[in-house]
């Protein structure tokens, strides 16, 4: 199961975080700072505003220009602004971050967005973007356009609709933060079956856990007694796989409903790593899929790694 | 084929235009058209309900949605290419291409300062004093101007106000809410007062002269509806002032840094002089000669003195103005046009009196009901010029008095309070991110109420005196 040569290039990871408001957003750019920090990956920070309606577009525009007369820029741009002081203030130790100044002056528009320049950074570490839509149609336009490994997204309100948008049609993997706490202590919990997605689920784990010293279980579950030779290979390939790396896991086989288990165990302080479905995305709009009822279930942040 | 998420998606995102055009081909091919109307009449009415289904769910860009306007009139709607295109291009859609290219034109130059300046005098530093200067304005200016002009120059003073407001968002939320809504509110109440207010008024006035349905004077306008307006506007402010009562009674500090922020722009100038002299001759030109010219070309006279004299480029205006807009009228008047000339329109008005007269026997004001009924709806869910494009042949086909019920129409498509959609000064305001959706509600359903009983007393009362 486990490939010969690692499927995650870890010296040239690319993160995307979504922020919404100073308000709701600061455990979500923790992580996505965190997890960019211990990966010496780039990071991407992206504010996607509602979309004025069209009919109105240019009264809106004309708006807009006029407010910058005022030194008023669009909101947000703000939250981006606060993004990058947060940043700073995440990252005390990273001289050339505290370098960076936001200036309106060098916001620019590419590629149906609004890209702040900043030119005394180092090349290509942060990225601060602005986007105008619907959500998860322009999450997926950023992570085509730039490129990026894993997208870290807040948990939302309305999670049971974005569960199956955030998991059918985002192009990489998949950071949902849920409930999630910065401050507390998390496990990791790597959801092992016979799928292929499994193997770079296992990468995954075994780079956070290593990274972030975090403590790892993996849980097998079948639906019969049975455990069969793919399951129980899998899940020995990935304890040799982690202990191979020096990392403690615990393994679990539990028989019952997968996605029922899944949430049982996770309780409320674990982080769930699983693989994306490799389901028809027919029979994934019409009957969802593992990881699409789990994140609508579950609410410990989940990572689905594509 | 193996269908990946990629199509999966597209397919999503664009299934508002499928279900549009599938239940179009149904109605076309399999549903036969009612005995009472014509089939072009039939076909126009499957248009429009294709229409209504692209605007409402936006699955293509506007632009597009007025291109496919276009040629469905021809190969649906039985029209000729030249029918279409001579119904295309009209006094109305001059007209909102001109008011567009004016708003850019007056924007840029800077005004709002001298106007910020102006209402703080006025009003002096209490909120409600504030807040009641927005409103009364807003309305004032938005009558002759339009609302988008007014809440794009007034916006930058309101949120300066309120960045100089002590406290954090939640404590000030009120004050924040209070101020935006005094102009977003004051500009739409404002809209209907003349018919240079807003574009809907010149569609409707150009359904008129199109329908042969009798006309009304620049003049004649303000004085059936201005005292509408004037009615509205202290009903407004108590309303915005008891919805979202502001949390401070003074406004000293940011007063005194809004002056001296506002200050700094010096004396008026030569420039700014001309663009309100230029302006005033625009106004003067849509009260007292557009009759005889309509009110478009007076505004592009304007607009080509703004350019002759170099107080704006032309690049400034073809960036500012929202071109796929003006498509989109040009389409809607001509698609309304040919629901009135192919039967669709007095269809539709006869089905919706029939199928309400055992409810509301007195025909009157039955067609006052669906004329103000379906206008107010509508607008909250398209905008306010849009509904009138549509609605308006229907209602003049209600039979009464067309100019009325043509007014009350127009009058009710400004009763779109309660979404971010229906009014630009709403959009406007929604866009600064600091009002959310439940606010429109919350203060949407006072307003609407309080405008049509407003609407009723002036027309009970004041237009029987008049008309």
């Amino acid at each position: 199961m486990m490939s010969k040569h690692s499927l995650i290039n870890p010296e040239s990871l690319r993160f995307l975080t979504a922020v919404s408001s100073s308000e709701f957003s600061r455990p979500t750019l923790a992580m996505g700072s965190l997890i960019a920090s211990v990966f010496d990956a780039s990071l991407g920070v992206v504010y996607v505003g509602e979309k004025a309606n069209e009919f109105h577009g240019g009264a809106v525009n004309l708006t807009r220009q006029n407010l910058e007369t005022w030194d008023i820029i669009h909101p947000g741009l703000d939250v981006l602004k606060w993004a990058l002081q947060e940043l700073k203030k995440l990252n005390p130790e990273n001289t050339d971050l505290a370098k960076i100044q936001f200036n309106t002056d060098h916001v620019f528009e590419e590629d149906g967005r609004i890209k702040i320049i900043m030119p005394d950074k180092e090349d290509g570490r942060i990225e601060l973007i602005l986007r105008e839509g619907e959500l998860v149609d322009q999450l997926r336009k950023e992570i085509q356009l730039e490129s990026y490994d894993l997208a870290i997204i807040g948990g939302s309100q309305n999670k049971q609709h974005l569960a199956h948008s955030i998991i059918q049609y985002l192009p990489s993997s998949v950071f949902v933060l849920q409930k999630f706490a910065p401050r507390k202590k998390y496990k990791l919990l790597l959801l092992v079956d016979d799928s292929q997605a499994t193997a770079k689920s296992v990468e995954w784990g075994a780079l956070i856990a290593q990274k972030l010293g975090w403590p790892v279980k993996t849980l097998t579950v079948s639906k019969t007694k049975l455990f069969g030779p793919g399951y129980q290979g899998a899940a020995d390939m990935a304890k040799a796989y982690f202990e191979a790396r020096n990392i403690d896991v615990e393994q679990h086989f539990i028989t019952g409903d997968p996605v029922s288990t899944f949430v049982d165990f996770a309780g409320d302080d674990h982080i769930v790593i699983m693989g994306a479905s490799t389901l028809n995305p027919v029979k994934q709009l019409l009957f969802g899929s593992k990881p699409i009822k789990t994140l609508a279930r579950t609410d410990v942040p989940i990572l689905i790694v594509r | 084929m193996r269908i990946s998420a990629d199509m999966i998606f597209w397919i999503q995102q664009k299934r508002w235009l499928f279900i549009a055009f599938i239940s179009g081909a149904i109605l076309y091919h399999f549903v036969p058209g009612p005995a009472s109307l014509s089939p072009e009449g039939y076909h126009i009415l499957i248009i429009i309900f294709m229409t209504l289904i692209l605007i409402l769910k936006e699955p293509v860009p506007l632009p597009a949605i007025a291109l496919q306007l276009i040629f469905w009139q021809v190969i649906l709607g039985g029209s000729t290419p030249n029918e279409v295109g001579s119904y295309f291009m009209n006094d109305a859609v001059f007209f909102i291409m001109g008011s567009l290219m004016l708003a850019v034109a007056i924007v840029s130059q800077g005004l709002d300062k001298r106007l910020a300046l102006g209402i703080i005098r006025f009003t002096g530093n209490k909120t409600w004093r504030i807040v009641s200067g927005f409103t009364a304005i807003s309305a004032i200016l938005s009558s002759f101007v339009g609302p988008h002009m007014v809440t794009a120059m007034l916006l930058p003073v309101a949120l300066t106000l309120i960045k100089f407001t002590s406290g954090d968002a939640k404590s000030k939320s009120g004050l924040t809410a209070a101020l935006l809504f005094s102009i977003a509110y004051g500009a739409t109440i404002g809209s209907i007062g003349t018919p240079s207010g807003g574009g809907r008024n010149v569609i409707m006035m150009n359904y008129w002269a199109e329908f042969g349905s009798g006309s009304l004077s620049y003049l004649e306008w303000m004085k059936l509806v201005y005292p509408m307006v004037l009615i509205e506007i202290p009903l407004t402010i108590l309303i915005i002032l008891k919805t979202f009562p502001p949390e401070m009674q003074v406004l000293d500090t940011a007063v005194r840094r809004l002056i001296v922020e506002v200050a700094h722009s010096g004396k008026i100038s030569a420039r700014e002089v001309m663009t309100i002299v230029l302006f005033g001759f625009v106004l003067l030109g849509w009260m007292l000669l557009s009759e005889d010219y309509g009110l478009g070309s007076i505004a592009l006279i304007g607009v080509f003195l703004y350019l002759a004299f170099g107080l704006v480029s032309w690049k400034d205006l073809s960036l500012g103005v929202n071109w796929g807009v003006i498509l989109l009228f040009g389409s809607t008047i001509s698609i309304g046009v040919q629901m009135k000339n192919t039967g669709g329109a007095a269809w539709l008005a006869d089905l919706s009196v029939g199928l309400l007269t055992a409810v509301i026997p007195n025909i009157e004001a039955l067609r006052a009901i669906v004329s103000v009924a379906l206008s107010g709806v509508m607008s909250n869910l398209l905008s306010s010029s849009a509904t009138v494009a549509v609605v308006g042949p229907i209602v003049l086909n209600l039979g009464g008095d067309p100019i009325l019920l043509g007014l009350s129409s127009v009058i009710a498509s400004a009763f779109g309070y309660f979404t971010a959609v229906a009014a630009p000064a709403c959009t406007i305001i929604y866009s600064s991110g600091l009002v959310k959706a439940s606010d429109f509600l919350q203060a949407g359903w006072k307003m609407a109420v309080m405008s049509v009983l407003s609407l009723m007393f002036i027309a009970l009362l004041w237009w029987p005196v008049l008309h």
